[in-house]
């Protein structure tokens, strides 16, 4: 059953993606979820569908590369350049050509392969657009920009296995004019021809680069042009797409030169609902940051997809199962048990809910690591069971139960979240303070609270 | 039966000392606790509240520690007492089956809280939770050590600043101190299992403290700490309190002196006769982007570390700078400076770092005790820290001294 796209005339610049079933196996013109398999030199290969694990400045949140490597199984992992460019000189071009300087600047496992894109996701709107040269990027030391010959020549010289070429996105409105998305669509093109003549065939060949190309968050029709020129005339130089909104999946299927490419997609799902949705339109890696975000949040992911086994029980399921429990709650200062039964992660298997609830108060870096290696598992366990499910034609039946087992959304977080930076947000007029004080004067004024 | 000589038993602890420096007063000894063997002289690196700074405990493992620090006073707030009773102690709740040491709770009584004042019952002050007014007595410390069931615990002295210049009240904090550890020691409950230190105080009165010491010793506590140091006193004076206290401390007991962590102090200390140490400062300074290093301390946020792609420290076994065919993450200085303040792993790396950079050592001091290499190890200490002799602090100078040590020679 398995149809490799070997056909493609540049197989340089391809990764090896090798489909699987795809199901329904007789109505192939319809979207349905598809297995693979992705295959990076050097690099671990990756089962797909499945998730891309969302870095910050270069590391998975609160892990050490050590613990990324020990405790987690994610298939890879998506880094911003914007992180790496807030002086004029980036240490990261200065690193010393190894055979991966990405993987080097940042010593991250070698095993993993890296993804790289212009800017983070979700990212921080700027407050000036995009111009036809130069793209607006975020960076610790606030906003600057980025042109087409900068980014092509610093990814040459970082060499991540996977690059994302520039898009313009909605940078200001969420809601942009038809005027304005025409330009977008247009502003793409020319960046991804003018990206793929400075990173060519060659360039790519010799870095070990796979280019990826994004797809705008904008309807079909205002971008058609585009994507038709990707498919006739660029499918052979790219390796995969970036769906920004998999809305646009059904029209995709049009393009048959681009249906074999593999598709990340970075319509950023918030639930595991999100996440089968997507798998059931073909996405094949699904960039998770609702991870980072849940962790800090103090929750501990708390679902699964249902066997065959629960499938088979339907109409007759219990009281609505909570994606994540908040270990911040006090019903588990005492309890000994792990974070969710029987799972083999590092944290359930040698800690327990009474510590991460304690660590979670006493707010110690420890309990968010914990809770980053528990819910990186477990996403890895979710999509495991999805692909099995893919394989055995169960797939919409384990969906449609896990639809009607599981609540909708996460729990609120009640516990404390880590202090957040200036990278991570833009403050506006009036807002609130994201972080409390640290310290402050007793209300007698006579002394200050230190941390020992 | 020679080496009946070397030992010395208690219920919950066994002290077996291996070597003495022929030249200085440093030793080197084994000593076995309830949750297994540590090898002195020994740094002790502080998870204030039952974790270390965001490492996982294999993390900390891999630093080589054994012995680690959490704190009376935090645990006592959070998670509680009754939590504590409930999870089955420290141990159990932070999943560590290696040694924990406790503090009284005291300390940080008088450094955190402005309004605490101390009478013959104990510790009085407002509660940071509620401000209500609370109280802690010898007995409620051990009470709480006890719930922790750390395999060192200390009794509660009543601490003051070194250099406060009331020598009556310096007199009634030691004398109360000497009630005090009565009252300890009457109130453990766990003297199989726990090993409850005693604390040396006395300000920098060398004569109260010599009489301290004598009372102390009398008690037969399984080990003696010397206390009330590092609170600014001059590191002239601090010498020789330390050296005027081991003098007078028995052989075969461990000696602990309380709240020390720079690496001159621990080679200075060590000569002088101290085995064991705990500071907060090699994990606090991590976090500010400082790495201990032997040439001295790096701030990693410097922007001449921005482009420095070696090791955090060059040589180092840490498995932040080891590099990656020997099992490490080969961590550059660049990539720490990178996320120094702004990721919590750039603290992560360095707390890494700095605890292995301590044990180390402890471990490098242990060896060349043992193989009486000592003295050329303190030159060679101080020799890659300064650059030029004359940068010697004096203070150490002259306490090296007075244990034939010329580090100007």
């Amino acid at each position: 059953m398995s149809n490799s796209n070997d056909s493609a005339p540049n197989g340089a610049s391809k990764p090896t993606f090798t489909i699987g079933t795809t199901l329904p196996s007789d109505a192939t013109d319809e979207l349905c979820p598809r297995l693979g398999t992705l295959q990076l030199p050097g690099r671990r290969t990756i089962e797909t569908p499945n998730f891309t694990a969302v870095t910050s400045r270069g590391v998975i949140p609160h892990l050490t590369p050590e613990v990324v490597s020990k405790y987690t199984s994610f298939s890879s992992a998506y880094i911003a350049l914007e992180d790496f460019l807030e002086k004029k000189d980036h240490a990261i071009l200065k690193m010393p050509t190894t055979d991966r300087p990405l993987h080097a600047f940042t010593s991250f496992p070698a095993h993993i392969p890296t993804i790289v894109a212009a800017r983070r996701c979700p990212s921080v709107l700027a407050p000036a657009g995009n111009t036809a040269k130069n793209i607006s990027i975020f960076t610790s030391t606030g906003f600057s920009t980025i042109t087409v010959p900068k980014f092509a020549a610093t990814v040459a010289h970082i060499r991540p296995d996977i690059v994302i070429a520039l898009a313009d996105l909605l940078h200001i409105s969420l809601d942009p004019s038809l005027k304005k998305k025409i330009r977008m669509a247009d502003r793409t093109e020319s960046w991804m021809d003018e990206f793929l003549e400075l990173v060519n065939a060659d360039v790519r060949e010799s870095a070990g680069i796979k280019v990826f190309a994004p797809i705008l968050p904008i309807d079909h029709t205002t971008q058609w042009a585009y994507i038709n020129h990707l498919n006739e005339d660029l499918s052979g130089d790219l390796a995969g797409l970036a769906i920004y909104d998999v809305n646009i999946l059904p029209d995709l299927q049009l393009y048959k030169n681009l249906t074999s490419l593999p598709k990340l997609s970075l319509d950023l799902p918030k639930t595991p609902h999100d996440v089968l949705r997507q798998v059931a339109l073909g996405v094949d890696l699904v960039l998770a940051s609702f991870v980072n975000v849940i962790s800090d949040a103090g929750i501990a992911f708390s679902f699964t997809l249902p066997t065959d086994g629960d499938i088979s029980m339907d109409g007759d399921i219990g009281a609505i199962m909570p994606l994540g429990i908040d270990m911040s709650e006090t019903a588990h200062a005492t309890s000994l048990e792990p974070l969710l039964a029987d799972c083999a992660c590092y944290t359930c298997t040698k800690h327990h809910r009474a510590y991460v609830n304690h660590l979670l108060h006493a707010k110690e870096m420890l309990g968010w690591n914990l809770l980053q290696i528990h819910n990186h598992h477990v996403l890895s366990v979710f999509f495991s069971s999805i692909r099995a499910a893919i394989g055995r034609g169960t797939f919409e039946a384990a969906r449609e139960a896990f639809g009607r087992a599981w609540d909708v959304d996460f729990p609120q977080g009640m516990g404390e979240r880590p202090r957040a930076r200036g990278y991570h947000f833009k403050s506006e007029v009036s807002q609130e303070k994201y972080n409390k004080p640290g310290w402050k004067g007793l209300e007698s004024g006579q002394g200050v609270m230190a941390d020992v | 039966m020679v080496m009946a000589f070397n030992v010395y038993e208690s219920p919950a602890l066994k002290f077996e000392l291996v070597a003495k420096c022929n030249t200085t007063r440093a030793r080197a000894s084994n000593l076995t606790l309830p949750h297994g063997p540590v090898q002195l002289p020994l740094f002790m690196p502080v998870a204030t509240q039952a974790s270390l700074k965001g490492l996982t405990y294999e993390q900390l493992e891999q630093t080589s520690c054994r012995l680690c620090l959490n704190n009376t006073y935090h645990l006592g707030l959070k998670p509680g007492q009754e939590t504590l009773d409930a999870v089955g102690g420290a141990h159990k709740l932070q999943g560590w089956d290696h040694n924990i040491l406790t503090d009284s709770g005291g300390f940080q009584m008088v450094s955190l809280l402005e309004l605490a004042t101390i009478t013959e019952e104990g510790v009085r002050f407002l509660s940071p939770h509620d401000g209500s007014p609370m109280l802690l007595t010898p007995e409620h410390s051990m009470s709480l050590q006890n719930s922790i069931g750390s395999d060192i615990m200390m009794q509660l002295d009543d601490v003051l600043v070194t250099t406060s210049p009331d020598a009556a009240r310096m007199r009634l904090a030691m004398e109360r101190s000497v009630r005090w550890l009565d009252r300890c020691i009457a109130a453990h409950k766990k003297p199989e299992t726990q090993n409850l230190f005693c604390i040396i105080q006395g300000g920098l009165d060398l004569e109260m403290r010599k009489e301290c010491c004598e009372e102390m010793v009398k008690r037969d506590t399984p080990g003696i700490a010397i206390g009330g140091l590092s609170g600014g006193e001059a590191k002239d004076d601090f010498c020789r309190v330390v050296e005027t206290c081991t003098a007078l401390l028995p052989d075969l007991k461990p000696r602990y002196v309380m709240g020390i962590g720079f690496p001159e102090d621990l080679v200075v200390s060590v000569a002088l006769g101290a085995d064991m140490f705990d500071c907060v400062w090699p994990t606090r300074t991590a976090r500010f982007g400082a790495a201990v290093t032997r040439h001295g301390v790096l701030n990693m946020r410097n922007a001449r570390f921005a482009h420095d792609f070696g090791p955090v420290e060059t040589g180092c076994g840490c498995n932040c700078c080891l590099s990656v065919e020997k099992g490490g993450m080969a961590v550059t200085r660049a990539f720490v400076h990178h996320n120094s303040a702004k990721e919590t792993v750039g603290a992560h790396l360095l707390t890494i770092h700095n605890v292995y950079y301590q044990l180390n050592l402890m471990r490098q001091i242990r060896e060349s005790i043992i193989s009486q290499r000592f003295p050329d190890f303190i030159k060679e200490f101080f020799g890659n820290l300064y650059e030029d002799k004359k940068d010697y602090p004096t203070w150490a100078v002259d306490a090296l001294r007075r244990v034939n040590v010329d580090l100007m020679k």
